[in-house]
């Protein structure tokens, strides 16, 4: 039992790493939402392996949508629309290399010069009992402002791309956005 | 569970299930129509897979062939995850895990994934129209799906699939929760897209999402959304309908009556009832089912305590 | 399976995030670039609470908090990008020059 989470967890490991690049790497933006929620998917794998399977299952049915989101977001937004064509848009190429590697080599060395207390799960507990008390016992004032706070972005969200102003309609009239690229 | 032994069961049980939707299906149409002879409703779907078998595939030009295949894959693969959490019979079950219904509602909700890469790897306008139809339908009905599915925890005191039907010794949860089971059978016509709410892949976008598809991979594709309502019925079943519980029969037996029972009620809606449009899908989602499930939440919520 | 090889996944998935955080140009995938960083950083949370907290559920609680800030962040930054589109036709950040000093 302890060999094959070991294994499946080195799977999901690569997978998730492996998927996390490829967004970055493949030409198609669809596909690119797409392996981002399969890095999503293998990080609830590993979450999943380590007991925490409300959260690793929250993380892959949140991630659905938003995923599906994120891909129409980039066949709507992007000036390349058809979609399996090059698409290399970069800036400060090196930089952000130098700058990705470096993060990974910090956070790394921290991971595995620091000293952590070694303090497992105890067996017998089961994790999701105790995340449910204590969203609803002591850190009920956490988890309730993280839902007003999400209230207040869904409102501001609904704000900010509403297009109806206070007197009806506010593009009325007015020509919708073009596809061309503007002058710079 | 022996994991060989979990794949057989699944396997089987998807086989036999998908073959019975496409019996029913051949069935209500015929009686719908007024026909006759209901002998070839067994015969009838085996004849229809055949010639998909046999029929030459299309193919469009330039598609995302990767994820042209992956659509159909993922969406039964899906199923058979959705399955795993359900338990058939007392002890009879693949991963009837802690949190088995937030494993189901996962399993469901990627059906937007799968739908929307099957659509958009045809390259084809049609088919991508059918997968923005499934992302609007999905993200609609997601959270009224959700809601409902885990109002059925509250009496249980337990996110298990298993603790659910336990649950229900006394009185099914179709009872203890009215609201729960309508808002649960519009909510699954959105995500396996069939009857009224067929609409990523209806006639009306001549075939949405497998538009541009025949043959073998038409014929996986309609199997696999034929196991997604079933796995959809089947939880239905286990969450509203008590699962296997129940009076005289064996539970394995009432565990495929209500499941088929639930399958041929949504099964006979598409045969009766118009197409819905688009706008008044999304708008029947979020104005109507979206509040009416968080009453189901608190109304349930308050009896429990 | 450590805490060691745990961390420095999440390492690699917040280091992956940061390059493509800082590499795009789109706005979308800008954002993808912070959901990689947010997604090692649950990763990180969730190893702690396995291996260092003795079962604390506030380890839990820290990655429900995550897991908010998430869509905190896909909501406005989807809402942002369609009112940048909407109001300066920009869709890569190489078009909001009026930022620039």
């Amino acid at each position: 039992m302890n060999l094959i989470s070991d294994i499946l967890f080195w799977v999901f490991s690569v997978a998730a790493v492996v998927t996390g690049l490829l967004v970055f790497i493949t030409d198609s933006m669809v596909r690119a939402a797409y392996w981002l929620m399969a890095s999503f998917v293998a990080v609830g794998g590993i979450l999943m392996i380590l007991d925490a399977q409300f959260l690793g299952l929250i993380l892959i049915l949140m991630m659905a949508g938003e995923m599906t989101i994120m891909a129409i977001f980039m066949v709507m937004f992007m000036m390349n629309p058809a979609g399996l064509n090059p698409m290399t848009m970069v800036h400060q190429h090196r930089t952000s290399i130098v700058a990705g590697a470096g993060a990974f080599v910090a956070l790394a060395a921290v991971g595995l010069l620091a000293e952590f207390p070694d303090r497992p799960v105890p067996p017998g507990v089961d994790p999701t009992v105790d995340l449910g008390v204590e969203l609803l016992g002591e850190s009920m004032l956490i988890f309730e402002s993280a839902g007003v706070a999400l209230l207040a972005v869904m409102i501001g969200a609904v704000a900010l791309v509403s297009k109806r102003g206070r007197y009806g309609i506010a593009e009325e009239g007015s020509e919708e956005p073009s596809l061309e690229m503007s002058e710079e | 569970m022996n994991p060989l032994v979990a794949v057989v069961l699944i396997g089987v049980v998807m086989v036999v299930s998908v073959y019975l939707v496409a019996v029913i299906d051949t069935a209500v149409e015929t009686r719908v129509s007024g026909g006759r002879g209901y002998a070839r409703a067994w015969l009838a779907p085996i004849s229809r897979a055949a010639r998909l078998a046999l029929q030459r595939r299309t193919v469009t030009e330039r598609p995302d062939a990767e994820a042209w295949v992956l659509g159909p894959a993922l969406l039964g693969g899906l199923a058979a995850v959705a399955l795993t959490s359900i338990p058939f019979a007392p002890g009879v079950d693949v991963a009837d895990i802690p949190a088995g219904i937030v494993l189901f509602g996962a399993a469901l909700l990627q059906v937007m994934v799968a739908v929307v890469l099957h659509g958009w790897g045809a390259n084809s306008v049609f088919p991508l129209l059918g997968a923005f139809r499934m992302a609007a339908v999905g993200l609609s009905m997601g959270i009224p799906f959700s809601l409902v599915l885990i109002t059925t925890a509250i009496p249980a005191e337990s996110l298990s699939v298993g603790a659910i039907i336990a649950s229900q010794e006394g009185v099914w949860n179709v009872l203890r929760q009215p609201i729960g089971l309508p808002v649960y059978l519009i909510t699954a016509l959105g995500f396996s897209f069939w009857g009224p709410l067929q609409l990523p892949d209806g006639a009306d976008l001549a075939g949405g999402t497998s538009a541009e598809i025949s043959g073998t991979a038409l014929l996986v594709w309609r199997i696999a959304r034929a196991s997604i309502l079933v796995s959809l019925a089947a939880m239905g079943a286990a969450a509203f309908l008590g699962g296997y519980l129940g009076p005289w029969l064996p539970g394995w037996l009432w565990m495929i009556v209500k499941t088929m029972g639930l399958a041929a009620l949504m099964i006979w809606s598409g045969h009766r009832i118009a197409r819905a449009r688009m706008e008044s899908v999304v708008l029947l989602g979020w104005t109507v089912l979206l509040p009416v499930a968080l009453v189901d939440v608190f109304v349930s919520g308050a009896l429990t305590l | 399976m450590s805490l060691e090889a745990l961390l420095v996944v999440s390492a690699a998935l917040f280091g992956v995030g940061v390059y493509g955080a800082l590499s795009q140009q789109s706005f979308v995938m800008i954002m993808m670039g912070l959901e990689l960083m947010l997604n090692g950083a649950i990763l990180a949370v969730v190893a702690f609470w396995w291996g260092s907290t003795g079962g604390n559920p506030e380890g839990q609680l820290l990655a429900v908090v995550v897991l908010a800030v998430m869509a905190i962040e896909a909501a406005i930054g989807f809402a942002l990008v369609a009112n940048v589109y909407r109001v300066r036709k920009a869709d890569i950040s190489e078009k909001l020059r009026r930022l620039r000093h």
